[in-house]
């Protein structure tokens, strides 16, 4: 029935008996039971660094003299597919921005981003990009709706640095919440 | 044909298999009706993850869809992504260029090797082989660095756009698929040397949940578990996309039609994927990678602020979309599950009039019912795997 074997055979049942089967499988599992682990050990001792391309947390940027380049055009809350991003624009000439329309208010609501970046392609000025914080985790909903004036702090991550790599870290505990402080100048490929 | 049902009569019960149990791959919901261990009946209760997703098609711009396809069989997104721009590209009637499909048939083959390699490690983790999913996942690893590299995002990739694809395929690209393919080979003979000298495994999956190549075709079944059973039917093949007929590569086809064939052909497609991956690579030609429309596609950045026309192409794609011709079009292309169909009705604006995804798992899943029968509970669980549904695709 159903194709299995049936009837006895003794090197069969002695084969069964002793497992020898599980013998060449085992001896792979074995053999990388004492070869060099590759698990990352996130957060305490290692964090990965995503390649430049990675689409993570939102930032706005500035331009060389610190002025905004945001001019609130709302193109990036008209591309977004999940109408997560709020743009409100205001006049402003007193050189906040590169022009004289600036955002008043600029917030994303991360629950329904779907890091797709087409706010990223959308927006003329590249003024708001996708960069490579990918630690969102929170315990509030308050704080998954992030405004103009978080996102605007400079990224801890350099644009020229081409990522793809584990870098030694550290978690850091205080009364806000926990951080992981990665230490880009020791960094290592993943072992694959 | 059950050795014992005169002798035994037990009262048949009815048992709730999921929706969340940990074989059933995400939320399927199986009621069984059984009679002692044996499966009298067995009836999967679909849409616990129903979103809708043809219907939010229906709201937005053509292009704003694709990050959508991500997420119906999201282990390997890039074949969802493909197969919705390619029926987009069929209705506006456009040609992409050379470069953009080698790439395109990289990407895909590659998803498809991340989704086959899923398959194996979650399969071999439901019947008790748990090393084979640590090692899967490794190597699947490798594949989504890849993506990672190529396009921002490890599952969720929204990599291909109508036209085209969205960033180019760079050299480290290039050098880490080829570290890739010397890797995968290696490893992909231990997970053999695993699991066909595992005497439970194999005989867990030989003979258990056959299904004939007649009854396959009658249910609509498609991929490795249609070619299990014996009928070799690959779109790839049999109406080339893209340009897969000018790939030397081989269809396994199964003879037993049980859920060990499923996993041979599972095991031949990630290596016929390798080789087609190491063609498309090697004839990888320079040049752009996306069609030169500026509404469809619109101008490079830095070109975009100085440039009064491409400003306005700018703003007119982002804001409006383009539109897209009067018409319908089915298009379908070979998924990692089977065949993954997109049906378009157009009304000849920006937005799809009605839209419809002819999903793999779906179709397949209503197969449980006949593989099933008369086997034993144990048996269901091999069976479920070895049609790998996925249920972001299945509940849409
Ligand atoms: S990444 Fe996509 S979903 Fe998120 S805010 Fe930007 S456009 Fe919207
Ligand atoms: S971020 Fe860019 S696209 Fe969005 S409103 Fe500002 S300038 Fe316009």
């Amino acid at each position: 029935m159903n194709g299995r074997t049936k009837g006895f055979n003794l090197l069969e049942l002695i084969k069964k008996v002793v497992f020898t089967d599980f013998v060449k499988g085992l001896s792979i599992t074995l053999g990388y039971n004492v070869s060099r682990s590759i698990t990352q050990r996130y957060p305490d001792e290692e964090k990965w660094i995503p390649y430049r391309r990675w689409r993570g947390l939102h930032y706005l940027n500035r331009d060389a003299e610190g002025r905004e380049l945001c001019v609130a055009c709302e193109l990036c809350s008209k591309a977004c597919p999940t109408q997560c991003i709020t743009v409100v624009p205001m006049e402003d000439d007193s050189g906040r921005g590169i022009a004289d329309r600036v955002a008043k208010v600029w917030k994303v609501d991360l629950v329904r981003c779907l890091y797709c970046g087409y706010c990223e392609d959308a927006c003329p000025t590249r003024a708001v990009r996708l960069g490579r914080e990918y630690e969102t985790a929170c315990t509030d909903l308050a704080s998954t709706v992030r405004r103009r004036e978080e996102l605007l702090v400079p990224q801890a991550l350099a644009e020229n640095i081409e990522g793809g790599v584990l870098v030694k870290s550290r978690l850091v505990r205080t009364p806000e919440g926990i951080k992981v402080e990665p230490d880009l100048r020791r960094h290592k490929k993943r072992s694959l | 044909m059950n050795e014992r049902d005169d002798i035994i009569a037990t009262q048949g019960i009815t048992i709730h298999m999921g929706p969340q149990h940990p074989s059933t791959h995400g939320v399927l919901h199986l009621v069984l009706d059984l009679q002692g261990e044996k499966i009298v009946r067995a009836e999967p209760d679909i849409g616990y993850l129903h979103r809708g997703t043809e219907k939010i098609a229906e709201n937005l711009l053509y292009h704003q869809f694709v990050p959508y396809t991500d997420r119906l069989d999201y282990m390997c997104a890039m074949s969802n992504n493909l197969a919705y721009v390619q029926a987009v590209e069929k209705l506006l009637g456009i040609e992409i260029t050379e470069r953009a499909k080698h790439i395109r048939v990289i990407a895909a083959e590659l998803s498809r090797i991340a989704g086959h390699l899923m398959a194996i490690g979650a399969w071999a983790l439901d019947l008790g082989a748990m090393s084979i999913l640590l090692y899967a996942v490794r190597e699947r690893e490798i594949v989504l660095d890849i993506f990672e590299m190529l396009c921002g995002a490890r599952m969720t990739l929204s990599y291909l756009r109508v036209g085209g694809v969205r960033y180019d395929f760079t050299d480290g690209c290039k050098e880490a698929c080829e570290k890739m393919l010397e890797i995968l080979p290696g490893r992909i003979s231990e997970y053999e040397r695993i699991l066909l000298g595992n005497r439970v495994w194999v005989d867990r999956n030989r003979g258990v949940g056959v299904i004939s190549a007649e009854e396959a075709i009658n249910l609509g079944l498609s991929g490795p578990a249609l070619r299990a059973s014996g009928v070799k039917w690959d779109i790839r093949k049999d109406e080339p996309y893209l340009i897969y007929d000018r790939f030397d590569f081989d269809v396994p086809v199964g003879t037993n039609g049980d859920c060990f064939d499923r996993y041979v052909i599972r095991i031949e497609e990630i290596k016929q994927s390798m080789r087609i991956i190491r063609q498309a690579l090697r004839d990888l030609p320079e040049g752009p990678f996306n069609v030169d429309m500026p509404e469809l596609v619109p101008p490079p950045k830095p070109d975009v602020y100085n440039n009064m026309e491409n400003l306005i192409h700018h703003f007119k794609y982002v804001s409006h979309g383009f539109k897209v011709p009067k018409g319908e079009v089915y298009s379908s292309i070979e998924a990692p599950k089977g065949e993954l169909g997109v049906y378009i009705v157009s009304d000849g604006s920006e937005k799809p009039y009605r839209l419809k995804l002819r999903v793999p798992s779906f179709h397949n899943l209503q197969t449980v019912r006949h593989m099933s029968k008369g086997m034993y509970l144990a048996d269901v669980v091999a069976i479920i795997s070895s049609l790998d549904p996925v249920f972001g695709e299945c509940d849409k």
